[in-house]
Protein backbone atom coordinates (compact mmCIF):
# COMPACT_ATOMS: atom_id res chain seq x y z
CA UNK A 1 0.00 0.00 0.00
CA UNK A 2 1.80 3.12 -1.19
CA UNK A 3 0.86 6.26 0.69
CA UNK A 4 1.42 9.96 0.38
CA UNK A 5 1.38 10.86 4.07
CA UNK A 6 5.09 11.57 4.14
CA UNK A 7 5.72 14.39 1.67
CA UNK A 8 9.29 15.61 1.72
CA UNK A 9 12.23 16.62 3.87
CA UNK A 10 12.37 20.15 5.19
CA UNK A 11 15.21 22.23 6.66
CA UNK A 12 14.52 22.93 10.31
CA UNK A 13 16.26 26.31 9.99
CA UNK A 14 15.09 27.88 6.73
CA UNK A 15 12.17 25.62 5.81
CA UNK A 16 13.52 24.79 2.32
CA UNK A 17 12.07 21.58 0.94
CA UNK A 18 14.12 18.63 -0.27
CA UNK A 19 13.21 15.31 -1.97
CA UNK A 20 12.88 12.19 0.20
CA UNK A 21 16.41 10.92 -0.46
CA UNK A 22 19.34 9.85 1.71
CA UNK A 23 20.34 13.40 2.63
CA UNK A 24 20.40 15.06 6.00
CA UNK A 25 21.75 18.62 5.79
CA UNK A 26 20.38 21.74 4.11
CA UNK A 27 22.63 22.82 1.25
CA UNK A 28 22.20 26.47 2.19
CA UNK A 29 22.66 26.81 5.94
CA UNK A 30 23.67 23.25 6.97
CA UNK A 31 20.52 23.05 9.09
CA UNK A 32 19.22 19.53 9.82
CA UNK A 33 16.57 18.10 7.50
CA UNK A 34 13.40 16.73 9.01
CA UNK A 35 10.48 14.68 7.67
CA UNK A 36 7.36 16.65 6.86
CA UNK A 37 3.89 15.20 6.41
CA UNK A 38 0.47 15.98 4.98
CA UNK A 39 -1.28 16.38 8.32
CA UNK A 40 -4.73 17.07 6.81
CA UNK A 41 -4.58 13.78 4.96
CA UNK A 42 -3.39 11.94 8.07
CA UNK A 43 -6.16 13.52 10.10
CA UNK A 44 -8.76 12.12 7.71
CA UNK A 45 -7.07 8.71 7.56
CA UNK A 46 -6.55 7.76 11.21
CA UNK A 47 -8.46 7.72 14.47
CA UNK A 48 -7.93 6.41 17.99
CA UNK A 49 -10.16 3.41 17.22
CA UNK A 50 -8.23 2.56 14.07
CA UNK A 51 -4.90 2.69 15.87
CA UNK A 52 -6.23 0.62 18.78
CA UNK A 53 -7.33 -2.10 16.36
CA UNK A 54 -3.78 -2.57 15.06
CA UNK A 55 -1.02 -4.86 16.39
CA UNK A 56 0.76 -3.59 19.50
CA UNK A 57 3.98 -2.35 17.91
CA UNK A 58 5.37 1.10 17.11
CA UNK A 59 4.10 0.70 13.55
CA UNK A 60 0.50 1.30 14.68
CA UNK A 61 1.38 4.99 14.14
CA UNK A 62 2.70 4.23 10.67
CA UNK A 63 1.06 7.27 8.99
CA UNK A 64 3.25 9.52 11.16
CA UNK A 65 6.49 7.70 10.34
CA UNK A 66 8.65 8.54 7.28
CA UNK A 67 8.31 5.56 4.96
CA UNK A 68 6.39 5.20 1.70
CA UNK A 69 5.11 1.63 1.80
CA UNK A 70 4.53 -0.84 4.62
CA UNK A 71 7.45 -1.31 7.05
CA UNK A 72 9.83 -4.17 6.29
CA UNK A 73 12.29 -4.07 9.21
CA UNK A 74 11.59 -4.32 12.93
CA UNK A 75 7.94 -5.28 12.68
CA UNK A 76 7.81 -6.29 16.37
CA UNK A 77 9.49 -3.19 17.79
CA UNK A 78 7.90 -0.94 20.37
CA UNK A 79 4.71 -0.77 22.42
CA UNK A 80 6.74 -1.35 25.55
CA UNK A 81 4.96 -1.16 28.92
CA UNK A 82 4.02 2.12 30.57
CA UNK A 83 4.37 1.04 34.19
CA UNK A 84 2.42 2.85 36.91
CA UNK A 85 5.26 3.26 39.38
CA UNK A 86 3.50 3.72 42.72
CA UNK A 87 6.37 2.60 44.92
CA UNK A 88 8.84 4.89 43.14
CA UNK A 89 6.26 7.69 43.29
CA UNK A 90 6.08 7.28 47.06
CA UNK A 91 9.87 7.36 47.34
CA UNK A 92 10.04 10.56 45.29
CA UNK A 93 7.05 12.15 47.02
CA UNK A 94 4.59 12.48 44.12
CA UNK A 95 1.15 11.05 43.42
CA UNK A 96 1.10 9.90 39.81
CA UNK A 97 4.30 8.57 38.26
CA UNK A 98 4.91 6.25 35.30
CA UNK A 99 7.94 4.58 33.79
CA UNK A 100 8.03 4.13 30.01
CA UNK A 101 9.99 0.94 30.03
CA UNK A 102 12.11 0.60 26.89
CA UNK A 103 14.49 -1.73 28.74
CA UNK A 104 12.32 -4.48 27.24
CA UNK A 105 12.19 -3.15 23.71
CA UNK A 106 12.56 -5.81 21.03
CA UNK A 107 15.01 -7.13 19.86
CA UNK A 108 18.03 -5.47 21.57
CA UNK A 109 16.60 -4.03 24.80
CA UNK A 110 16.92 -0.33 24.10
CA UNK A 111 14.95 2.47 22.45
CA UNK A 112 17.44 2.40 19.57
CA UNK A 113 15.39 -0.42 18.03
CA UNK A 114 12.72 2.20 17.30
CA UNK A 115 15.00 4.51 15.32
CA UNK A 116 16.87 1.69 13.60
CA UNK A 117 13.73 -0.07 12.39
CA UNK A 118 12.57 3.15 10.69
CA UNK A 119 16.04 3.88 9.26
CA UNK A 120 16.43 0.38 7.83
CA UNK A 121 12.88 0.20 6.47
CA UNK A 122 13.59 3.46 4.66
CA UNK A 123 17.07 2.22 3.61
CA UNK A 124 15.42 -0.71 1.83
CA UNK A 125 12.95 1.61 0.12
CA UNK A 126 15.86 3.74 -1.08
CA UNK A 127 17.63 0.65 -2.46
CA UNK A 128 20.58 0.39 -0.05
CA UNK A 129 22.18 -3.04 0.19
CA UNK A 130 24.71 -2.09 2.89
CA UNK A 131 23.90 -0.24 6.10
CA UNK A 132 26.31 1.06 8.69
CA UNK A 133 26.73 3.01 11.88
CA UNK A 134 29.41 4.23 14.23
CA UNK A 135 28.56 3.44 17.80
CA UNK A 136 29.90 2.55 21.22
CA UNK A 137 26.97 0.38 22.27
CA UNK A 138 23.20 0.33 21.89
CA UNK A 139 23.03 1.65 18.35
CA UNK A 140 25.59 -0.87 17.09
CA UNK A 141 23.70 -3.77 18.68
CA UNK A 142 20.43 -2.65 17.16
CA UNK A 143 21.79 -2.06 13.66
CA UNK A 144 23.55 -5.44 13.70
CA UNK A 145 20.45 -7.33 14.89
CA UNK A 146 17.87 -5.59 12.72
CA UNK A 147 20.10 -5.73 9.61
CA UNK A 148 20.63 -9.45 10.18
CA UNK A 149 16.91 -10.14 10.35
CA UNK A 150 16.29 -8.00 7.26
CA UNK A 151 19.04 -9.71 5.27
CA UNK A 152 21.05 -6.51 4.87
CA UNK A 153 24.85 -6.47 5.00
CA UNK A 154 26.03 -4.26 7.85
CA UNK A 155 29.18 -2.53 9.07
CA UNK A 156 29.68 -1.30 12.60
CA UNK A 157 32.52 1.14 13.24
CA UNK A 158 33.81 1.37 16.79
CA UNK A 159 36.68 3.04 18.64
CA UNK A 160 39.46 0.41 18.78
CA UNK A 161 39.65 0.45 22.61
CA UNK A 162 35.98 -0.40 23.20
CA UNK A 163 35.31 -3.06 25.86
CA UNK A 164 35.17 -6.64 24.57
CA UNK A 165 31.67 -7.30 25.97
CA UNK A 166 30.19 -4.47 23.92
CA UNK A 167 31.84 -5.71 20.75
CA UNK A 168 30.55 -9.22 21.37
CA UNK A 169 26.95 -7.99 21.49
CA UNK A 170 27.32 -6.81 17.89
CA UNK A 171 29.60 -9.57 16.56
CA UNK A 172 27.09 -12.27 17.40
CA UNK A 173 24.76 -11.01 14.66
CA UNK A 174 27.41 -11.55 11.98
CA UNK A 175 27.99 -7.87 11.34
CA UNK A 176 31.37 -6.53 10.14
CA UNK A 177 32.93 -4.81 13.12
CA UNK A 178 35.78 -2.41 12.36
CA UNK A 179 37.82 -0.92 15.21
CA UNK A 180 39.41 2.45 14.53
CA UNK A 181 42.45 3.71 16.39
CA UNK A 182 42.21 7.33 17.40
CA UNK A 183 40.48 9.91 19.53
CA UNK A 184 36.73 10.32 19.41
CA UNK A 185 36.79 13.29 17.04
CA UNK A 186 39.15 11.55 14.60
CA UNK A 187 36.92 8.49 14.49
CA UNK A 188 33.94 10.77 14.03
CA UNK A 189 35.55 12.55 11.10
CA UNK A 190 36.53 9.32 9.36
CA UNK A 191 32.97 8.03 9.68
CA UNK A 192 31.54 11.12 8.06
CA UNK A 193 34.03 10.73 5.19
CA UNK A 194 33.13 7.08 4.74
CA UNK A 195 29.43 7.94 4.69
CA UNK A 196 30.08 10.48 1.94
CA UNK A 197 32.36 8.26 -0.16
CA UNK A 198 30.94 4.74 -0.05
CA UNK A 199 27.28 5.40 -0.59
CA UNK A 200 26.23 3.18 2.28
CA UNK A 201 23.12 3.83 4.31
CA UNK A 202 24.61 5.27 7.48
CA UNK A 203 21.70 5.20 9.91
CA UNK A 204 22.70 8.29 11.88
CA UNK A 205 24.34 10.23 9.04
CA UNK A 206 22.65 10.21 5.63
CA UNK A 207 19.57 8.35 6.95
CA UNK A 208 19.33 10.59 10.01
CA UNK A 209 16.05 12.35 9.09
CA UNK A 210 14.32 8.95 8.93
CA UNK A 211 16.19 7.45 11.88
CA UNK A 212 15.37 10.35 14.21
CA UNK A 213 11.64 10.17 13.47
CA UNK A 214 11.49 6.68 14.97
CA UNK A 215 11.84 8.26 18.41
CA UNK A 216 8.38 9.79 18.05
CA UNK A 217 6.82 6.37 18.51
CA UNK A 218 7.83 6.48 22.18
CA UNK A 219 5.78 9.65 22.66
CA UNK A 220 2.75 8.33 20.75
CA UNK A 221 2.78 5.21 22.90
CA UNK A 222 3.07 7.17 26.16
CA UNK A 223 0.01 9.26 25.27
CA UNK A 224 -2.07 6.29 24.10
CA UNK A 225 -1.15 4.15 27.12
CA UNK A 226 -2.08 7.03 29.39
CA UNK A 227 -5.59 6.90 27.94
CA UNK A 228 -4.93 9.33 25.06
CA UNK A 229 -3.62 12.02 27.39
CA UNK A 230 -0.39 13.97 27.29
CA UNK A 231 1.49 13.63 30.59
CA UNK A 232 1.90 16.93 32.44
CA UNK A 233 5.62 16.19 32.82
CA UNK A 234 7.89 14.01 30.68
CA UNK A 235 11.51 13.49 31.74
CA UNK A 236 13.81 12.49 28.88
CA UNK A 237 17.53 11.59 28.91
CA UNK A 238 19.63 13.72 26.56
CA UNK A 239 22.64 12.67 24.49
CA UNK A 240 22.31 14.54 21.18
CA UNK A 241 18.98 15.95 22.41
CA UNK A 242 17.12 14.31 19.54
CA UNK A 243 14.85 12.05 21.63
CA UNK A 244 13.62 15.02 23.66
CA UNK A 245 12.72 17.07 20.61
CA UNK A 246 11.06 14.11 18.89
CA UNK A 247 8.89 13.18 21.89
CA UNK A 248 7.73 16.79 21.91
CA UNK A 249 7.06 16.60 18.17
CA UNK A 250 5.02 13.44 18.72
CA UNK A 251 2.72 15.18 21.21
CA UNK A 252 2.34 18.18 18.90
CA UNK A 253 1.63 16.02 15.85
CA UNK A 254 -0.91 13.89 17.70
CA UNK A 255 -2.75 17.09 18.65
CA UNK A 256 -2.53 18.32 15.05
CA UNK A 257 -4.11 15.17 13.60
CA UNK A 258 -6.85 15.03 16.22
CA UNK A 259 -5.65 12.08 18.32
CA UNK A 260 -5.04 14.17 21.45
CA UNK A 261 -6.66 17.20 23.06
CA UNK A 262 -4.41 20.20 23.47
CA UNK A 263 -3.35 20.33 27.11
CA UNK A 264 -0.31 22.01 28.67
CA UNK A 265 2.76 19.81 28.99
CA UNK A 266 6.33 20.25 30.20
CA UNK A 267 9.35 18.48 28.74
CA UNK A 268 12.34 18.09 31.06
CA UNK A 269 15.85 17.01 30.05
CA UNK A 270 18.31 14.86 32.01
CA UNK A 271 22.09 14.60 31.56
CA UNK A 272 25.08 13.30 33.47
CA UNK A 273 27.16 15.95 35.24
CA UNK A 274 30.27 14.55 33.51
CA UNK A 275 28.79 15.47 30.12
CA UNK A 276 26.10 18.13 30.47
CA UNK A 277 26.43 20.64 27.62
CA UNK A 278 22.65 20.88 27.05
CA UNK A 279 21.66 21.05 30.73
CA UNK A 280 24.41 23.60 31.34
CA UNK A 281 23.22 25.83 28.49
CA UNK A 282 19.63 25.65 29.76
CA UNK A 283 20.64 26.45 33.31
CA UNK A 284 22.82 29.33 32.08
CA UNK A 285 19.92 30.86 30.19
CA UNK A 286 21.51 30.55 26.74
CA UNK A 287 20.78 28.37 23.73
CA UNK A 288 24.38 28.28 22.54
CA UNK A 289 25.87 24.93 23.39
CA UNK A 290 29.42 24.98 24.67
CA UNK A 291 31.04 21.70 23.58
CA UNK A 292 32.44 19.39 26.21
CA UNK A 293 35.59 17.96 24.60
CA UNK A 294 36.28 15.31 27.26
CA UNK A 295 33.12 13.71 28.64
CA UNK A 296 33.68 11.82 31.88
CA UNK A 297 30.70 9.84 33.14
CA UNK A 298 29.56 6.26 33.64
CA UNK A 299 26.54 7.12 31.47
CA UNK A 300 28.51 6.51 28.28
CA UNK A 301 25.45 6.22 26.04
CA UNK A 302 24.69 9.88 26.85
CA UNK A 303 28.29 11.12 26.60
CA UNK A 304 28.07 13.30 23.49
CA UNK A 305 30.13 16.44 24.00
CA UNK A 306 28.87 18.23 20.89
CA UNK A 307 25.15 17.46 20.79
CA UNK A 308 23.70 17.99 17.30
CA UNK A 309 20.21 18.78 18.57
CA UNK A 310 21.29 20.57 21.74
CA UNK A 311 20.08 23.95 20.53
CA UNK A 312 16.65 22.54 19.68
CA UNK A 313 16.46 20.64 22.97
CA UNK A 314 17.16 23.79 25.01
CA UNK A 315 14.50 25.70 23.11
CA UNK A 316 11.99 22.87 23.48
CA UNK A 317 12.46 22.75 27.25
CA UNK A 318 12.13 26.52 27.42
CA UNK A 319 9.06 26.62 25.16
CA UNK A 320 7.23 23.99 27.19
CA UNK A 321 8.21 25.40 30.59
CA UNK A 322 10.38 22.39 31.31
CA UNK A 323 13.69 22.24 33.13
CA UNK A 324 17.11 20.63 32.76
CA UNK A 325 19.13 18.85 35.40
CA UNK A 326 22.26 16.74 35.65
CA UNK A 327 23.37 13.93 37.95
CA UNK A 328 26.75 12.79 39.26
CA UNK A 329 27.98 9.21 38.89
CA UNK A 330 27.14 8.49 42.54
CA UNK A 331 23.61 9.84 42.08
CA UNK A 332 23.20 7.76 38.90
CA UNK A 333 24.15 4.54 40.75
CA UNK A 334 21.77 5.35 43.61
CA UNK A 335 18.97 6.02 41.13
CA UNK A 336 19.52 2.74 39.26
CA UNK A 337 19.21 0.93 42.60
CA UNK A 338 16.15 2.95 43.60
CA UNK A 339 14.33 2.09 40.35
CA UNK A 340 15.28 -1.58 40.65
CA UNK A 341 14.32 -1.86 44.34
CA UNK A 342 11.00 -0.03 44.02
CA UNK A 343 9.76 -1.18 40.61
CA UNK A 344 11.80 -4.24 39.67
CA UNK A 345 13.17 -2.49 36.60
CA UNK A 346 16.90 -2.73 35.90
CA UNK A 347 17.93 0.25 33.80
CA UNK A 348 21.25 1.07 32.18
CA UNK A 349 23.18 4.11 33.40
CA UNK A 350 21.15 6.45 31.16
CA UNK A 351 18.03 5.30 33.07
CA UNK A 352 19.80 6.16 36.31
CA UNK A 353 20.39 9.65 34.93
CA UNK A 354 16.68 10.09 34.19
CA UNK A 355 15.55 8.91 37.62
CA UNK A 356 18.23 10.89 39.48
CA UNK A 357 17.42 14.08 37.61
CA UNK A 358 13.66 13.59 38.09
CA UNK A 359 14.30 13.19 41.82
CA UNK A 360 16.17 16.51 41.90
CA UNK A 361 13.53 18.27 39.80
CA UNK A 362 10.76 17.09 42.10
CA UNK A 363 12.72 18.04 45.24
CA UNK A 364 13.43 21.53 43.90
CA UNK A 365 9.86 22.11 42.73
CA UNK A 366 10.81 22.27 39.04
CA UNK A 367 8.41 19.35 38.59
CA UNK A 368 5.19 20.13 40.46
CA UNK A 369 2.97 17.30 41.67
CA UNK A 370 0.13 18.55 39.48
CA UNK A 371 -0.47 15.70 37.04
CA UNK A 372 1.00 12.56 35.52
CA UNK A 373 4.81 12.39 35.37
CA UNK A 374 6.45 10.01 32.89
CA UNK A 375 10.11 8.96 33.10
CA UNK A 376 11.61 7.66 29.84
CA UNK A 377 13.86 4.69 30.59
CA UNK A 378 15.71 3.87 27.41
CA UNK A 379 17.93 0.80 27.88
CA UNK A 380 18.42 -2.37 29.93
CA UNK A 381 20.78 -2.53 32.91
CA UNK A 382 22.54 -5.66 31.69
CA UNK A 383 24.17 -3.46 29.05
CA UNK A 384 26.09 -1.46 31.66
CA UNK A 385 26.19 -3.86 34.60
CA UNK A 386 29.94 -3.23 35.10
CA UNK A 387 29.06 0.26 36.39
CA UNK A 388 27.35 -1.31 39.40
CA UNK A 389 29.92 -3.94 40.28
CA UNK A 390 31.52 -2.11 43.19
CA UNK A 391 28.27 -0.68 44.49
CA UNK A 392 26.12 -3.68 45.40
CA UNK A 393 26.13 -5.89 48.49
CA UNK A 394 28.01 -9.17 48.12
CA UNK A 395 26.18 -12.50 48.56
CA UNK A 396 26.55 -13.97 52.04
CA UNK A 397 28.30 -17.35 52.03
CA UNK A 398 27.49 -20.29 54.27
CA UNK A 399 28.36 -23.98 54.44
CA UNK A 400 25.72 -26.51 53.25
CA UNK A 401 24.33 -26.69 56.79
CA UNK A 402 20.78 -25.96 57.96
CA UNK A 403 22.15 -24.77 61.29
CA UNK A 404 24.23 -22.08 59.59
CA UNK A 405 21.24 -21.01 57.54
CA UNK A 406 19.06 -20.80 60.67
CA UNK A 407 21.69 -18.66 62.36
CA UNK A 408 21.88 -16.32 59.39
CA UNK A 409 18.08 -15.82 59.25
CA UNK A 410 17.84 -15.41 63.03
CA UNK A 411 20.55 -12.73 62.95
CA UNK A 412 18.72 -10.96 60.14
CA UNK A 413 15.39 -11.06 62.00
CA UNK A 414 17.04 -9.71 65.14
CA UNK A 415 18.53 -6.87 63.14
CA UNK A 416 15.14 -6.05 61.56
CA UNK A 417 13.43 -6.12 64.98
CA UNK A 418 16.04 -3.72 66.36
CA UNK A 419 15.44 -1.20 63.56
CA UNK B 1 44.88 18.36 -7.91
CA UNK B 2 41.12 18.12 -7.72
CA UNK B 3 39.21 20.79 -5.87
CA UNK B 4 36.67 19.70 -3.31
CA UNK B 5 34.21 21.24 -0.91
CA UNK B 6 33.92 20.30 2.74
CA UNK B 7 31.44 21.53 5.35
CA UNK B 8 32.25 22.20 8.98
CA UNK B 9 30.83 23.52 12.21
CA UNK B 10 33.32 25.78 13.97
CA UNK B 11 33.02 26.53 17.66
CA UNK B 12 35.04 29.41 19.18
CA UNK B 13 35.54 30.04 22.87
CA UNK B 14 35.70 33.52 24.44
CA UNK B 15 39.31 34.08 23.31
CA UNK B 16 38.61 33.06 19.72
CA UNK B 17 35.50 35.20 19.36
CA UNK B 18 37.44 38.47 19.14
CA UNK B 19 40.21 37.24 16.80
CA UNK B 20 39.64 37.27 13.00
CA UNK B 21 40.60 33.61 12.72
CA UNK B 22 38.84 32.80 9.46
CA UNK B 23 40.51 35.74 7.73
CA UNK B 24 43.89 34.65 9.13
CA UNK B 25 43.27 31.11 7.86
CA UNK B 26 42.44 32.36 4.38
CA UNK B 27 45.70 34.35 4.30
CA UNK B 28 47.77 31.30 5.22
CA UNK B 29 46.07 28.60 3.11
CA UNK B 30 44.70 28.48 -0.40
CA UNK B 31 41.10 27.78 0.48
CA UNK B 32 37.90 29.58 -0.41
CA UNK B 33 35.64 30.02 2.60
CA UNK B 34 31.92 30.60 2.64
CA UNK B 35 30.09 31.30 5.90
CA UNK B 36 26.58 29.82 5.74
CA UNK B 37 25.28 30.76 9.16
CA UNK B 38 26.66 31.99 12.45
CA UNK B 39 25.77 32.81 16.00
CA UNK B 40 28.19 34.69 18.20
CA UNK B 41 27.98 35.87 21.80
CA UNK B 42 30.65 37.15 24.18
CA UNK B 43 31.34 33.62 25.40
CA UNK B 44 30.99 31.35 22.39
CA UNK B 45 30.69 31.55 18.63
CA UNK B 46 29.33 28.92 16.26
CA UNK B 47 29.86 29.19 12.50
CA UNK B 48 28.75 26.97 9.63
CA UNK B 49 31.65 27.11 7.20
CA UNK B 50 32.21 25.68 3.74
CA UNK B 51 35.80 25.30 2.60
CA UNK B 52 36.78 24.77 -1.03
CA UNK B 53 40.23 23.84 -2.19
CA UNK B 54 42.63 20.94 -2.56
CA UNK B 55 42.07 18.18 -0.05
CA UNK B 56 45.47 18.58 1.62
CA UNK B 57 45.11 22.35 1.76
CA UNK B 58 41.70 22.03 3.48
CA UNK B 59 43.22 19.53 5.91
CA UNK B 60 46.05 21.95 6.75
CA UNK B 61 43.63 24.84 7.21
CA UNK B 62 41.50 22.76 9.59
CA UNK B 63 44.58 21.72 11.53
CA UNK B 64 45.65 25.35 11.82
CA UNK B 65 42.21 26.37 13.11
CA UNK B 66 42.33 23.58 15.68
CA UNK B 67 45.78 24.72 16.74
CA UNK B 68 44.32 28.19 17.28
CA UNK B 69 41.80 26.74 19.73
CA UNK B 70 38.80 26.38 17.43
CA UNK B 71 36.80 23.18 17.61
CA UNK B 72 36.22 21.99 14.04
CA UNK B 73 33.64 19.30 13.32
CA UNK B 74 32.31 18.02 10.03
CA UNK B 75 28.60 18.89 9.70
CA UNK B 76 27.90 15.23 10.28
CA UNK B 77 28.59 15.60 14.00
CA UNK B 78 27.55 12.87 16.42
CA UNK B 79 28.43 10.18 13.96
CA UNK B 80 29.34 7.99 16.90
CA UNK B 81 26.37 7.28 19.14
CA UNK B 82 25.91 5.26 22.29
Amino acid sequence: MATEFFNHLKCRECGRRYPKKAIHVCEFDFGPLEADYDYDLIRSAISRAKIESRPQTMWRYRELLPIDAEPTVGLQVGYTPLVKADRLAKALGVKELYVKNDTVNYPTLSFKDRVVSVALSRAKELGFKIVACASTGNLANSVAANAASAGLKSYVLIPADLEASKVLNSLVYGTNVIGIHGAYDQVNRLCSEIAGKYGWGFVNVNLRPYYAEGSKSMGFEIAEQLGWRIPTHTVVPMASGSLLTKITKSYEEAIKVGLLDETPFHIHGAQATGCNPIAFAHKSGTDLIKPQPKPNTIAKSLAIGTPADGYYAVNTMRKTGGSAEDATDAEIIEAIKLLAETEGIFAETAGGVTVACAKKMIASGKIADNGPIVLCITGHGLKTSEALQEHLAKPRLIKPSLREFDQLIAAEEALEAAQ
Amino acid sequence: MAQEKQRFWLTFDANGVTRPLIWEMSQKYKVIFNIRSSSVTKEVGIIALELEGEREEIKSAVKWLEGAGVQVEPVEINTIEG
